[in-house]
């Protein structure tokens, strides 16, 4: 149905037409060697669940996160409290739970931001070389030579506190790195025979690059995506831990973390649980990663 | 699944084996060895016992370096160098006798001349030295010292002429070390990197950011050291702290933080100690915001806050409530009749004053984890009233840059701070904090409090001559501080410090300067 | 090459202009104000102008720059604003136990990273594959304030073997190294197995092998060495971030390097010190980054240097 519908539109679109069909087997071939990978499957299914989680945590959460009860203070888990309580008396499992919203949706739309304009960035510098190189990579070097932490600070004073200062003082120290990424993997696929071939058959410059290139950069900047994920979370942790979190009297993963580092010996179960969820989330996107990677390769059967 | 059963179990072998080491047995009270290490939170800046005011190097210093008198234990003051001294009536002449046959490290004899060079180097501006400061007044920019002259009778009489009154002389000379003359000649100032002094240890190391080492001096003049040397370590992070004194790394750990409480406790060779301090833990409210300036309303927040559920939280229980303005151990201190925690006042203030729907305020405080667990819990009990406070966080450099503003500019409703006055006196524990003429910029007074009488009882206490005027001036200005609710008044905690049971004679003042002078390790 | 590093290295000095010029502005433009850290929270405005008088902070700020500038082309960093030492004599000590630690530390997690990447890709699919990943992915997973703080509880203060702080014995460093390296060894196990991958089915690996050429050899012969680029990027890419992420560490193990002194010296506001650290990881950076450039060419000769 849909075939035919382009191909009275497109009068001349044979070009189109012909690449249409193999396009949907190519999402169902896809979908087919996706499925084969069980522990991507496993990971896939865990980060629906936290997204889930993320949408309808503060529905389901047993108790108010922002309640104090100084009468259960530091409680270890217990039929009223499933994962103990923390310095407040604050029910650490509904706090968990509401506080995978904002934690995931920092870590998310951090490495989101980070990652598209790094690989603009690093794709332009690695295809034309010369003073656009020059221009992004002595800027990411710029970037680079300062501490994270440093950013963090410049990030906060100049733009004021808040969510999305969060959002982009992470997202700031992803692009260098992506950037050098791709990069490297622009400069290795530049020099391959597919693309002297592209060129020299006459295709545009940005055809190549999104065309040719860009799907072979891809699979680094995947895993590189995935694992970003893992550092958006701890990276929020440290910068809450820092004094520049969101709003600290919201609950979100990694500011529980390192709060309540403290207690580690003394109620260690307000760090284990917070530890845990962090662990498992970073666990899950490597190995859907993982899992897409594998999937996306060509020669991968 | 296979994967989560393993990390599962990973994570449970880490917890019970990290439980496992907490219970682990401790051997008897015997030192291992003779050399004392304390660990602390802070730096040392500098071993310039005349170029520092933090607490820490004030600490450090103090192995090497002695004054003319200081705080005993007793927040009494007790002669060192100087063995006696009197005051005229007009107090305006200090003369202090001088201890004979002290030496320092070095050999020179410290006498009178000494005394004199090291104020010599003090007042010279070229140097730039911290403790300038405490000598000279400054009026519209003009510069005038406060000592008119120093005189030298003989060797071991030193007579200080004041150019009028300071109440606090003798309180500030509890801060004024002595280097040996020679030194400051060879080294200047670089002598912080070569500390000479008169005390009971001589300096053998600083690393800095890391530790200072000092050695038994065998010559000292008074009782010598029980210990062969003293360390200062600097260790930030307070997990770590209390490892090193579990095992046995450090003998004496200052601070010890409420969530670490359980674990000393529960070392079997290690104990908690507590003192007295002169930390005042309160929250400043600016009356000049349309909310905030009803004394209704701030009495009511007063009311709506649970103090001893504070001191529990944020203390472990060592603390107590706030009774006045000034913290017990404050000179002139007075009880005052207490906001005790009750709801149904604080609401129906609350409505007296039109606001029973509360409203909107910010609280600004330090980032530090502790600051921000202190006003979460302002947040939480001042919620029950109807006040929605939004907790802003600051970096301590920002926060003081967004304080010391022009009126017009000022933005602060609510500062979550503490004070502590070194010297004890009344006068430093509310004149900058409350005082009219100390608003933003000038300093603190970020209340904007303006009370001709309070100003007026602060005044006539400075220029009191007896204890008893002073004494009732002191405590109406507490009192007027205290009804007009210029602060959420908080509490005062307990120093918290933790030792290894072998160790004695070595404890932390009220001003948070531990004094390891008398150490003694159990062999 | 030699015309080429010429070249970089004379393309660096107008981006380290750029670089102390952006490190001056920034510490000079976020808020705070030494001479009020100084005086203290009750001292006088009166009091506070006199110490920013003797700092030199009432000068224009373009004239501090230009005073600033003159300092770095004589060498004289200036003195700090927290004691009055040189800027000198506060930071060299500090170098040896930072750089002592990001040795130890990338040594042990290239190592470990790159065999666990290799070993990873060659067992594809089987139990040590993921065991392997799982490692990895534990050391970018916690966070390493989190990591040191159980060192210390299991090997200190559990185990007794070794100590809590300090870096008095080689015995020292081994605590602080694991928990700093960690994230690298993950990430450098990650991207090897996954270059591996890459290289393990290129036409002259399986080239290689179908010539009968022992496994052994051909995975680190051919497969390796095809990878190297990848790991020799992000190990560069990762001594960067070691220098400066040193600082959770070095806070949690009580060393004295420069990632404490450096947030020291910005909670305190001491300007000449921030300003000579930065400017330090600045320079290092891109000492790493042509040393990074340089291998490029020397494994991959297809990359041409003009």
């Amino acid at each position: 149905m849909a075939d035919k519908e382009i191909k009275t539109t497109s009068a001349g679109g044979s070009y189109e037409a012909e690449e249409l069909p193999k396009a949907q087997s190519k999402v169902k071939e896809f979908v087919k060697k996706f499925l084969r990978r069980k522990t991507a499957v496993i990971a896939l299914v865990f980060v629906v669940l936290m997204i889930l989680v993320a949408i309808f945590g503060p529905y389901i959460a047993p108790y108010d996160p922002a309640a104090p009860d100084y009468t259960a203070m530091l409680q270890g888990p217990s039929a009223a409290h499933w994962w103990g309580t923390d310095e407040f008396g604050r029910d650490v499992f509904s706090r968990l739970l509401v506080g995978t919203r904002l934690s995931l949706s920092v870590a998310l739309a951090s490495v989101i931001i980070g990652t598209v304009i790094g690989t603009v960035l690093g794709l332009l510098a690695g295809y034309y070389g010369g003073i656009i190189e020059s221009i992004v990579m002595r800027g990411s070097d710029i970037l680079f030579s300062f501490p994270d932490i440093l950013l963090a600070i410049a990030v906060v004073a100049i733009i004021g506190p808040g969510v999305v200062n969060i959002v982009i003082a992470v997202a700031v120290f992803t692009v260098p790195s992506v950037a050098r990424l791709a990069r490297s993997a622009t400069l290795t696929v530049k020099e391959s025979l597919y693309i002297e071939v592209a060129r020299s058959l006459g295709c545009k410059d940005w055809r190549i690059l999104w065309v040719h290139i860009f799907p072979g950069t891809l699979q680094s900047l995947i895993v590189n995506f995935t694992m970003r994920i893992g550092t958006a979370i701890l990276a929020a942790a440290s910068l809450s831990f820092l004094g520049f979190g969101a709003n600290v009297t919201e609950p979100e993963w990694g500011a529980m973390l390192s709060q309540s580092r403290n207690y580690m010996t003394t109620a260690p179960h307000l760090v284990l649980f917070p530890g845990l969820l962090i662990f498992l989330t970073v666990l899950a996107f490597n190995l859907l990663g993982d899992g897409l990677r594998d999937t996306l390769d060509p020669k991968m059967k | 699944m296979k994967i989560k059963k393993i990390l599962a179990l990973v994570l449970a072998g880490a917890m019970t084996l990290s439980m496992a080491g907490l219970t682990a047995s401790a051997e008897g009270a015997t030192a291992p060895d003779n050399d004392l290490v304390i660990a602390i939170e802070g730096s040392v800046s500098s071993m310039d016992p005349q170029n520092i005011s933090d607490t820490n190097a004030i600490s450090a210093t103090r192995g090497v370096y002695e004054e003319l008198l200081h705080f005993d234990e007793n927040q009494e003051l007790e002669g060192v160098l100087a063995e006696s001294w009197e005051v005229s009536e007009d107090s305006l002449t200090y003369t202090f006798h001088l201890r004979e046959g002290v030496k320092f490290h070095d050999g020179t004899d410290f006498n009178s001349a000494a005394v004199v060079a090291n104020f010599e180097r003090v007042f010279d501006a070229d140097n730039g030295l911290k403790s300038r400061r405490t000598y000279f007044k400054t009026v519209d920019g003009e510069e005038t010292p406060r000592i008119a002259s120093i005189e030298t009778p003989d060797d071991y009489t030193v007579v200080f002429t004041l150019s009028e009154p300071y109440g606090v002389f003798l309180n500030k000379l509890t801060q004024m070390c002595f280097i040996s003359p020679a030194a400051i000649e060879e080294y200047g100032n670089d002598v912080m990197y070569h500390p000479c002094g008169t005390g009971p240890y001589t300096y053998q190391e600083w690393v800095e950011g890391d530790h200072v080492t000092m050695v038994r001096n065998d010559d000292y003049w008074g009782e010598k050291p029980g210990v062969d040397s003293v360390t200062i370590k600097e260790v930030p992070e307070a997990g770590t702290r209390t490892a090193m004194l579990q095992t046995g790394e450090a003998d004496l750990i200052y601070p010890t933080s409420s969530d670490q409480l359980s674990v000393v406790e529960s070392t079997e060779d290690a104990q908690i100690n507590t003192s007295v301090s002169n930390i005042m833990r309160y929250v400043t409210l600016n009356v000049n915001r349309e909310a905030l300036s009803d004394v209704r309303v701030r009495q009511a927040m007063n009311y709506a806050i649970d103090k001893d559920a504070y001191v529990a939280l944020m203390y472990g229980g060592y603390g107590e409530a706030a009774t006045s303005t000034v913290p017990s151990v404050i000179q002139y201190y007075e009880e005052q009749t207490p906001y005790t925690f009750d709801l149904e006042k604080a609401k129906s203030l609350m409505e007296e004053a039109g606001y029973a729907d509360g409203f909107d305020i910010t609280i600004w405080g330090d980032n530090t984890t502790q600051e921000i667990k202190g006003m979460t819990f302002i947040q939480q009990q001042l919620s029950q009233i109807g006040i929605n406070v939004e907790v802003v966080p600051m970096e301590p450099a920002t926060v003081s840059d967004k304080i010391y503003v022009p009126l017009e500019d000022a933005e602060i409703d609510m500062w979550y701070v503490n004070w502590s006055a070194s010297d004890f006196s009344a006068d430093s524990s509310m004149r900058a904090l409350l005082y009219s003429e100390m608003c933003p910029p000038t300093s603190a007074n970020t209340v904007y409090y303006n009370n001709p009488d309070f100003d007026a009882a602060m005044d006539a206490g400075l220029a009191a001559a007896t204890e008893e005027e002073k004494a009732e001036y002191y405590q109406t200005a507490q009192e007027l501080a205290w009804n007009d609710a210029t602060w959420l008044f908080l509490g005062t905690d307990q120093i918290v410090y933790s030792t290894k049971t072998y160790l004695s004679g070595a404890y932390v003042a009220p001003d948070g300067t531990i004094r390891y002078q008398n150490a003694v390790l159990a062999q | 090459m030699g015309r080429y590093c010429i070249k970089r290295i004379l393309s660096a000095i107008p981006l380290l202009l750029a670089i102390s010029f952006f490190i001056f502005m920034y510490i000079h433009l976020i808020p705070g104000d030494p001479a009020r850290m100084q005086a203290g929270m009750d001292a006088t405005a009166e009091e506070v102008e006199v110490i920013r008088e003797q700092l030199g902070l009432n000068k224009p700020l373009l004239t501090q720059y230009v005073d600033y500038m003159k300092g770095l082309f004589t060498g004289d960093l200036g003195n700090s604003l927290k004691n009055g030492a040189t800027v000198w004599d506060t930071i060299i000590p500090r170098f040896k136990p930072t750089i002592m630690l990001t040795i130890c530390s990338i040594i042990w997690a290239t190592i470990v990273g790159v065999a666990l990447g290799i070993i990873s890709a060659v067992c594809r699919g089987k139990a040590m594959d993921y065991i392997g990943m799982l490692i990895a992915i534990s050391g970018i997973s916690v966070p390493s304030f989190w990591l040191g703080l159980m060192l210390i509880q299991w090997f200190s203060v559990g185990l007794g073997w070794l100590p809590t702080s300090g870096l008095d014995s080689w015995k020292s460093y081994i605590l602080p190294s694991l928990t700093l390296g960690a994230g690298t060894m993950a990430i450098l196990a990650r991207f090897t197995r996954s270059s591996m991958l890459e290289s393990m089915r290129e036409d002259y690996v399986r080239t290689a092998r179908a010539k009968g050429l022992g496994e052994f050899f051909v995975i680190m012969r051919h497969a390796f060495k095809n990878s190297l680029i990848q790991v020799v990027t992000v190990t560069g890419l990762q001594i960067g971030g070691l220098l400066s992420g040193s600082v959770l560490v070095e806070t949690v193990f009580s060393i004295p390097g420069l990632g404490r002194l450096l947030v020291d010296s910005i909670n305190y506001r001491d300007y000449k010190v921030v300003q000579a650290l930065l400017l330090f990881f600045a320079v290092e950076y891109i000492v790493v980054n042509l040393i990074v450039d340089l291998l490029y060419g020397v494994l991959n000769p297809k990359v041409r240097y003009d």
